[in-house]
């Protein structure tokens, strides 16, 4: 381990049993600049030598340490899958996109029906591709998250309050996303982004076990579900809304999770056991894109073809456009 | 009352030192020493920069020189328990951050260094009460950093 940053004693050993599994040296390294969850840079997705973990320079304790913690985990688990030549990620190419742009638009034209006030055709257009790439970050991002929650609280106990108070943040937070474009985007894709969040929020909930990150309880607008009979709550008033939709669909995203992420997390933790994480993490992924219709949307490749379609990513937006829209677009 | 030359040239050092140029950094507190060697705010200041890259004996003594001017110098108190902590000094160090947080009870570095030490030495349930002092006030840090984000 490379650094000057001193670190609590289970996170420090964790931290040297990932370099002797995977055979490498972790650079940890404070940033003011650093994303508040941190950064990985690790060689399995970008062209470096160590692996480095950037924290944000305002943490000097145990928020930092959990920080660590969990991208440590984050490594192993990416590093157990690169050793067997499988990791990969989701990506896209110009058929999926086209998929996507298209399953996109046929929604938002069903709900532009309902609306009294239109949405500009340039800005629906527009929208198509934000919303496809906003649902392939959370997808390549969320299913990890529980996974490495759990098991950062199986390993390391003594960070437990500090991880208590990270994942309240991080679940407000994420809540906060979409909130601004609520009524401009197809109701359907609010829903199922929520859903994701209040799917995890409960299964943490559960696994930690924490009342605090309750959905019903953490969220300001879930609140009111908290204490509704199950007569009042199915009455129309309610089932209208997105929020109730989000906790319908929410709860079938916990079962989800509920029966995806089966692990005997007391098992020697070798490099078998962190592939195993990982092929938790993909199930995870494809139980809900699958739930979420979204199968065509992306594909599981390495990280060079993520980055290859990153830089074709306007390309392929045009072209699916072009055949949505016809000679519409020009 | 400091030199305020001394004193311009440790803002210049901090500019620096933010910055990570640590050898002007360290030149910048060298002139403010020139200045007023009796000034104990650049020999902390140049253990900060020397703790940075990991020095962690030079910092060490350069703590102890800042403390032997001011005594009730906080900060440098519990930077010298970071240096024994990284010295693997666990004893003293706990010793240090005790001092430090006697002269400012809301430093949690100290706190938090004080946690591990204690945890080193197997005393847990000592070191679990520190940690949640320490992790207490990194949680007002931490709201004072993102009003500060969202004000950008």
């Amino acid at each position: 381990m490379i650094g000057t940053v001193p670190i609590a004693k289970p996170v420090r050993k964790f931290v040297y049993h990932a370099e002797e599994l995977l055979g490498t040296e972790i650079v940890i390294a404070r940033d003011r600049d650093a994303p508040l969850a941190g950064t990985l840079l690790d060689r399995y997705t970008y062209p470096v030598e160590n692996e480095y973990i950037v924290f944000p320079a305002h943490y000097v304790g145990l928020i930092k340490d959990f920080i660590i913690a969990k991208l440590t985990l984050t490594l192993l688990i990416k590093g157990a899958a690169a050793k067997r030549g499988e990791y990969r990620v989701l990506s896209f190419n110009e058929e999926s996109v086209y998929a996507g742009l298209r399953q996109i638009y046929l929604d938002a034209l069903k709900d532009e029906a309902k609306k009294e006030k239109k949405l500009p055709v340039n800005k629906l257009i527009e929208m198509l591709f934000l919303l496809f790439m906003h649902f392939h970050e959370d997808l390549n991002e969320l299913p990890w998250n529980p996974v490495v929650n759990t098991g950062v609280y199986i390993k390391i106990p003594k960070i437990r309050k500090t991880q208590l108070y990270y994942l309240m943040k991080e679940g407000k937070e994420d809540m906060d996303e979409m909130m601004q474009q609520m009524d401009i985007i197809p109701r359907r894709y609010f829903v199922f982004s929520k859903a994701m969040f209040y799917g995890r929020d409960y299964f943490l909930a559960k696994t930690l076990p924490a009342d605090e990150l309750v959905p019903v309880i953490n969220i300001p607008q879930m609140k009111k579900f908290n204490h509704l009979e199950v007569k009042e709550m199915l009455t129309t008033r309610w089932t209208h809304t997105a929020w109730y939709q989000s906790k319908v669909f929410g709860d079938s995203m916990l079962q989800i999770m509920d029966g995806s992420i089966i692990n005997d997390w007391n098992a020697n933790p070798d490099l078998d056991y962190y592939y195993n994480l990982y092929s938790i993490i993909k199930r995870l992924t494809d139980n809900l894109l699958s739930y979420m219709f979204m199968t065509q949307w992306y594909v599981w490749e390495p990280v060079k073809h993520l980055e290859d379609a990153m830089l074709n990513k306007g390309e392929y937006e045009q072209k699916a456009l072009k055949r949505i829209f016809g000679d519409l677009i020009l | 009352m400091p030199d305020k030359a001394a004193v311009e040239w440790i803002r210049k050092g901090k500019a620096y030192f933010g910055k990570k140029r640590f050898k002007d950094a360290l030149r910048s507190y060298d002139k403010a020493l020139a200045i007023d060697p009796n000034f104990a705010v650049p020999y902390f200041s140049k253990a900060e920069v020397f703790a940075e890259q990991g020095q962690f004996k030079e910092a060490l003594e350069l703590c102890n020189k800042a403390i032997a001017i001011d005594p009730n110098y906080a900060e440098a108190w519990s930077k010298k328990g970071l240096c024994l902590f990284s010295l693997e000094k666990f004893d003293e160090a706990l010793t240090a951050c005790t001092r430090a947080l006697a002269l400012n009870g809301n430093d949690p570095m100290a706190w938090y260094i004080k946690g591990v030490s204690l945890d080193e030495l197997g005393k847990s349930v000592e070191a679990q009460e520190a940690f949640g002092k320490s992790l207490e006030l990194e949680i007002i840090l931490d709201m004072e950093a993102e009003k500060k984000k969202m004000g950008r």
